[in-house]
């Protein structure tokens, strides 16, 4: 008889397709729009025309009259209704006023899309129009109108924070200097729009379809909201078209759908038309920002005073408070002895932002890494010393608490500099800056800092795990982490295939029913490979150590002497086989014994909430990136062309090489189409361009040379040393760009985008004084 | 909730004809623009839909004695693809080289991009700069009419020409270019693919013994209609496109044209980039 032995066999570290694509690039994937259900009606919501006006009267009679139409409400219609928001400060339909141009004012839930939007026109409403607020500095003046009335400063959210003291540190400076930043509104252009199913079953459970990012917050919010037991709300998340941030929130939209269905009595089904997408979901936080830096001549900074004024909109979601991530930055990407930070949030009639990859990253990083510049030429300092002099190492605790066990922050630097030849080719275009011809190179450097093992804001920062083996060692994993196209069901496939030696294929991964699921905080802060993946490493060592110990007993071997490998329970010193698993979960089963495998784990990070003064070490593990870049700047027409980017990544451990290679890409384009393309036009409150013709999202041949490495150090918490990465590769972007355009014409700008018309005047600036 | 009642697909201009004097008609052809519109609420489908693609005479691109021949179906892929065009009128295989994207060229046709009346159309500038007629067809009494007209004078507005509700465009005549002539196009979008112009600038004249001769200009994007650039054809008239001369000519493309702000330039930048372009494509042209 010969004996059978096999190798270890790791996936981590693997080019491993995602699970979800082989439905999603044949057109099998059933997202929401895809999804009816017996006996649904389809729900439309009229918006308001108007930016900011008192409703004086809404008649829905001949809206109600049209054949096919179920039900038209008004906020008349759901005394019961309570507001949403961060600031619970958003009344899903407005009775008294609306604040801005996406309002919702009434809804229809018909027997078709056409008949409810027909029933839409039907609507009569009469207006009275107020005073209005565009730009935030007005919203401070006094005597400015009131957006919401309980608020009677207009500020919807105020942050503080501070170590040391600036004044000290602005004393010992050797330089100071002070600049303005203008950050514009993007938005996510998720390919699948937002939509909802709701339905009430006769005992009124409510059953949602929701493309929501956090199931279980929202069961909560949706219980309170509607005044029922959570424990009456099931959330099913078919496959998600994009997040990105913008599921994070509860919107409108959803309540009323909600309200619909309950109006009905039949199941509605609300889906945004892509105009409705840009003017109806959020926007990433404009934000105008002061930034006060001082250095020594040494090269040493000394302090930091950062003044931000967020433009809050009229209703508050999570864009007001980024000022957590952004402060972040401030106080801890370089060692600074002195920081004070404030951001005012205010009211204004404009749309109002939510969360959005990065979470205030990009606009934090933008300011700094444009003045980690400017401090280094002003000192003759060379920029990238300069930054590796100041840059934070691993052992560091910031002024902030934040504790960096690993941190590859100085690889990050050096790596991205050598591959781009930075030094050498800023000196090069920096001296061709005046030579004869309109085309100019440049190149610039940015970096970032952000949360890569979660971020503890909720009371608890974890993820919980049921797994099962069924009788031939098909592994199920039930997790809380939700997929919205990063990736996260295969990477847990992986953790737990390294643990229990079964193949990928031997996996399934259920994560999106909140009746099945064990309880997670969400998908935001980059946490899922980080939080969910430890879960899923937890419960499958349960199983591991369970099967280990009966096959203990069959082998006559000790448990620690067996090992796990392509299904079958082996030898661990030399692989010999000892049974297939399968074989033994039978046993396990059919025995007197009569027992399954079936395990469970919660994972709760070892970070800790701030403290009242936003200080302590909030994150079990921190990201780091380092991104130079490229540009071709055409002066005559002030088009900016990015050639290529040098990416290096701090991502403690690669674990799907594929997969990981893809998020960072497809972070670059976004942070790309931030930096020079994209830009939602608000003019007077009205959203200017709601369509991809006249919103520009980068396109393929737009899409530059990419040279991505990975700087691998081995996290101590993080799931086989990962580090959550999923926000980070966005965040450098414009600040590189910002630094490349400096670099190639020898004009810094600071005000984003860089848009040809924008570029072109920042270049120009005698021409376009003269046309004004 | 389709107002349409009635498909039409004639295979002869006559049919075709007869369907638009009997009854109100859109019509269809590459459908790049009127599916679109149509979707977006901006065009109203008339009662008829009338498909001209399957009429064979309305398509091919051939000499016609001293003419070129662009038949009203001909696509922008089959300029881009002549070997007539690419010899004889290789501004409009320039042009046809910016359009869109390849979908949407192979679809979309000379005919409907003209019919079409966008002042920032694509082929319309090169057109006018090559002194392009349109040719329009209709049955009155009976009998088949054809009348021609500058193409110049075609353009009553944005989206509005002066075809008669029962004509067709039938074809683009293009008188064959005398001998030295060169012409080039450049239009400014803000990506490389996918966008609409928000200005072009067509530049053509007989280039000989360092004396450019019969110059004749046109913008895209700067007024209601595509228009010619007369002042600036004044200053080019007998220049040696010099760097002199072709910044005078750039600046009076900039001081002549009259454009308006949205959401894709301001009056100010469509001035500058008409001023860039300008440059740009008589550059071009006093290399060749």
């Amino acid at each position: 008889m010969t004996t059978k032995t096999i190798e270890k066999n790791s996936l981590i570290g693997r080019r491993i397709p995602k699970m979800d694509a082989p439905d999603k690039a044949s057109g099998k994937t059933r997202y929401i729009g895809d999804l009816n259900v017996s006996g649904q009606l389809y729900g439309k919501i009229l918006r308001s025309g108007r930016i900011h006006a008192r409703i004086v009267r809404i008649d829905t009679s001949k809206a109600k009259a049209l054949p096919g139409v179920h039900a038209v409400i008004t906020a008349a219609d759901v005394p019961d209704q309570r507001p949403i928001g961060v600031n619970k400060d958003h009344m899903p339909l407005k009775g008294d006023k609306v604040r801005s141009q996406r309002d919702e004012i009434a809804a229809v839930a018909a027997d078709s899309e056409e008949i409810a939007e027909e029933a839409l026109k039907l609507i009569e409403v009469e207006y009275e129009d107020l005073p209005t607020i565009f730009d935030p500095r007005d919203a401070l003046k006094p005597g400015a109108p009131l957006i919401n009335d309980f608020k009677k400063d207009n500020v919807a959210m105020v942050f503080d924070y501070s170590h040391g003291d600036v004044a000290q540190g602005e004393a010992e400076s050797d330089v100071v200097i002070e600049d303005s930043f203008e950050l514009h509104y993007v938005t996510h252009c998720c390919m699948g729009v937002s939509g909802v199913i709701a339905e009430f079953d006769a005992s009124g459970n409510l059953l949602l379809y929701s493309n929501t990012q956090v199931p279980f917050l929202h069961k909560r919010e949706f219980a309170e909201l509607l005044n029922i037991d959570p424990g009456r709300i099931r959330i099913i998340q078919p496959p998600i078209g994009g997040g990105f941030g913008s599921k994070l929130d509860i919107y409108p939209f959803e309540p009323i759908a909600i309200f619909l269905a309950r109006a009905t009595k039949r199941p509605v089904k609300l889906m945004f038309t892509r105009e409705e997408e840009f003017l109806a979901s959020p926007t990433r936080q404009p934000v105008i920002l002061t930034l006060r830096s001082g250095v020594r001549k040494d090269g040493s900074l000394t302090f930091r005073t950062v003044d931000t004024l967020h433009d809050n909109g009229a209703y508050t979601s999570w864009g007001a408070t980024t000022p957590f991530v952004m402060m972040q930055t401030f106080s801890s990407l370089y060692r600074v002895e002195h920081c004070l930070y404030k951001t005012t949030a205010v009211y204004t009639n404009n749309p109002y932002a939510g969360s959005f990859r990065g979470y205030g990253n990009l606009q934090a990083t933008f300011a700094i890494e444009q003045h980690m510049d400017k401090l280094a030429e002003a000192i003759g300092m060379d920029p990238l010393e300069f930054r590796l002099k100041n840059a934070q190492e691993a052992g560091e605790v910031t002024g902030q608490g934040m504790h960096f066990k690993t941190c590859g922050f100085k690889d990050c630097i050096t790596t991205a500099a050598e591959r781009s030849d930075y030094q050498a080719k800023r000196r090069a275009y920096k001296a061709a800056q005046g030579a004869p011809g309109s085309v100019k190179r440049g190149v610039g450097i940015a970096s970032m800092l952000h949360v890569g093992g979660g971020a503890k804001i909720y009371p608890s920062d974890g993820c919980g795990t049921i797994l099962k083996l069924d009788d031939f060692a098909h592994v199920t994993v039930m997790t809380g982490a939700s997929e919205i196209g990063q990736g996260s069901e295969t990477v847990l496939a992986q953790l737990v295939c390294e643990e229990l030696g079964v193949p990928l294929g031997s996996v399934t991964v259920v994560n999106n029913d909140t009746d099945i699921t064990p309880w997670d905080v969400g998908v935001h802060a980059s946490r899922t490979t980080f939080i969910a993946g430890n879960s899923a490493i937890g419960a499958a060592r349960k199983a591991r150590d369970k099967i280990l110990n009966a096959a203990a007993k069959v082998s006559n071997l000790a448990a620690g002497d067996l090992d796990l490998r392509d299904g079958f329970i082996v030898r661990a010193s030399d692989g010999q086989v000892i049974m297939p698993l399968a074989k033994m979960l039978r046993s396990l089963h059919f025995s007197d014994k009569a027992e399954l495998v079936m395990t469970t784990h919660y994972y709760e990070p070892p970070s800790v909430h701030q403290d009242k003064g936003f200080k302590g070490d909030v994150s079990a593990a921190y990201a780091w990136a380092t991104q130079v870049v490229e540009v071709e700047v055409d002066t005559d027409t002030g088009i900016v062309t990015l050639l290529k980017v040098w990416a290096a990544h701090d991502v403690g451990r690669v674990l799907n090489r594929l997969g990981i290679e893809g998020q960072i890409e497809g972070g670059i384009v976004m942070g790309q189409g931030y930096a020079i393309t994209e830009t939602l036009m608000i003019e007077n409150g009205v959203c200017k361009n709601p369509n991809f013709r006249d919103y520009k999202l980068v396109t393929a041949p737009e899409i530059p040379e990419m040279d991505i490495t990975f700087i691998e150090t081995m996290d101590g918490e993080g799931p086989q040393g990962a580090k959550g990465v999923g926000e980070a590769p966005a965040i450098c972007m414009a600040a590189a760009v910002a630094n490349a355009i400096e670099n190639a014409t020898g004009t810094r700008i600071y005000k984003l985008p860089f848009t040809p018309e924008n570029v072109y005047r920042a270049l120009h600036p005698a021409l376009a004084e003269a046309a004004e | 909730m389709s107002a349409i009642q009635r498909y039409l697909a004639p295979t002869t201009l006559e049919e075709a004809l007869d369907a638009l004097r009997e009854s109100e008609a859109t019509i269809l052809a590459g459908g790049t623009d009127v599916m679109p519109q149509s979707q977006a609420g901006r065009l109203r489908l008339q009662p008829t839909l009338l498909n001209i693609r399957r009429i064979d005479e309305l398509g091919g691109i051939a000499l016609d004695g001293a003419s070129i021949r662009i038949g009203a179906l001909a696509t922008i892929s089959e300029l881009l693809e002549s070997e007539l065009i690419n010899e004889r009128l290789p501004i409009l295989a320039e042009a046809a080289d910016h359009f869109a994207s390849p979908q949407i060229r192979n679809a979309g046709t000379v005919g409907g991009n003209v019919c079409n009346a966008s002042p920032a159309g694509d082929t319309l500038v090169p057109l006018i700069v090559l002194n392009a007629e349109v040719e329009l067809a209709s049955k009155r009494d009976g009998k088949v009419e054809r009348r021609r007209m500058p193409l110049e004078s075609f353009f009553a507005g944005p989206g509005r020409t002066h075809r008669a509700a029962d004509e067709l465009l039938t074809a683009i005549y293009v008188p064959a270019p005398a001998e030295g002539f060169v012409a080039h196009f450049a239009k400014f979008g803000t990506r490389p693919a996918l966008d609409i112009s928000a200005v072009s600038v067509g530049i053509g004249g007989v280039w000989r013994n360092g004396t450019f001769k019969n110059a004749r200009v046109a913008f895209g994007a700067v007024a209601p209609t595509p228009v010619r650039g007369r002042a600036t054809e004044g200053v080019l008239e007998g220049s040696a496109l010099d760097a002199a001369a072709i910044g005078m000519a750039a600046a009076a493309a900039r001081d002549e044209v009259r454009p308006i702000s949205d959401v894709r330039a301001s009056a100010w930048y469509r001035k500058e980039m008409i001023h860039s372009l300008t440059k740009k494509v008589l550059t071009n042209v006093a290399d060749a």
